[in-house]
Order: C-alpha cells, then structure tokens, then sequence
C-alpha cells in the first residue's frame, strides 16, 4: 500500500492517494447525513447551524488524527 | 616506489564532505512533525472552543445566566463530553506540544535565546488557548 495517504497544506491535509481521498469522500458522506438528521430534528434554521457546524468540527478532529497517523507512515 | 605512490595519493586525498548532516535532517523533521501535530491538536482546539462561543452567545442573549453559570449546567447535563472535551483533551494536547517544543530545543542545542521559538510559534499558541479552556473549566 503506498504511503503517505495525506499530505499537509496549512490546516488542512489533502489526500495524496486513492485510500485518502475514500477517507475524505466517507467523512463529507457523513457530513451530508448529519446535516439531514440534525435538520429533520431542529425547530430552527440557527439550531440546525449550530449542531451541524459543532458535528463537521468533530468530523474534522477525527479526520486529521486519521490524516496525520496516515502521513506519517514513510515511503516503503 | 610503493611509498612515493602511497605519497602521492595520501597529498590527493581530500577531507571526507558531508554535504548535509544528519543533526539538520532531525531537525527540520522535528519542525515538520511539531506544525503536523499543532494542526491536529487545532482541530481538536476547535471543538471546546465552539462550545465556550455558543455558551457567550447564550449569556449575552439570556442576560440571567453566566458563561460560568452555562458551564455547570453543560458540565451536569453532558458529564462525559465536558470531561473529554474541556479536560482530558487540553491536558493531552499541552503535553503533545510541549514535548514537541522540547525536541526542538534539544535538537536546536539548547539555545539560550528564545529564537527557536519562532519555527513553534503555533504549539505555544495551542499550549496558551489549551491552559485558558482548562481555565474556564476549572472556574
């Protein structure tokens, strides 16, 4: 498997190989879903704004802890 | 004859050149993985610090209830995700950086200036907003 599956551009990492960009397709999948849930539940347009940006702040997190892990694995 | 040969090519030897030395190599991966990491842990920043900007939004709209006052009853209603978020996650990610700062001071030969600081200014950033949020936390 070829690695680094990231690489770092100011906060953000982008993917590198075909296994990163699977990992950055699942987390906006996810996004998307969560957007529909947190919405069908919401009794405002600012209640939606606010769970959903907090629920992308955690999808971030785990993302660049799954990015960083991936780019660190060297070349082999 | 052998020792005017052997002469001749102890006059053409030269010093041994590395162009690069591995000491720097550390050094300017040090750097890179302590930036990967403040990234990481900014991320993780981000989260405990949303809460504490919805939570001023909420005290300045309820005039009745206080920042402090929206924390206790976030930290009784949400035990566990105030405990990840607003401690264990600002303790681990103090710890990260300063270790992270410390390699490069050590692979930078222990400056007595604070110059190298300047290549890590990003970890001290997460170290101070982390300490602010253990804070907040903490009042």
């Amino acid at each position: 498997m070829n690695f680094p599956w990231f690489k770092r551009i100011g906060i953000f990492f982008i993917p590198a190989t075909i296994a990163g960009w699977i990992i950055l397709v699942a987390g906006i999948a996810f996004a998307i879903y969560s957007f529909i849930d947190i919405d069908s539940r919401s009794h405002s347009v600012s209640d939606t704004l606010m769970n959903f940006v907090f629920m992308c702040l955690i999808i971030g997190a785990v993302y660049s802890l799954i990015a960083y892990a991936t780019s660190r694995v060297k070349w082999k | 004859m052998e020792t005017q040969d052997f002469e001749k090519k102890l006059s053409e030897m030269t010093k041994p050149e590395m162009p690069q030395l591995k000491h720097e190599n550390m050094l300017a991966n040090a750097i890179i993985n302590a930036r990967d990491k403040s990234v990481v842990s900014w991320w993780w920043l981000s989260v405990p610090v949303f809460i504490i900007l919805m939570l001023m939004m909420k005290s300045t709209f309820m005039p009745v209830t206080t920042l402090i006052s929206n924390m206790h009853e976030l930290e009784s209603s949400q035990k566990y995700m105030s405990l990840i978020f607003f401690l264990i996650s600002p303790v681990v990610l103090i710890i990260i950086n300063v270790a992270s700062i410390r390699k490069i001071y050590l692979l930078s030969g222990s400056p007595k200036s604070f110059h190298f600081l300047g290549s890590a200014w990003f970890n001290i950033l997460i170290i101070s907003v982390s300490i602010l949020i253990l804070i907040i936390y903490s009042l």
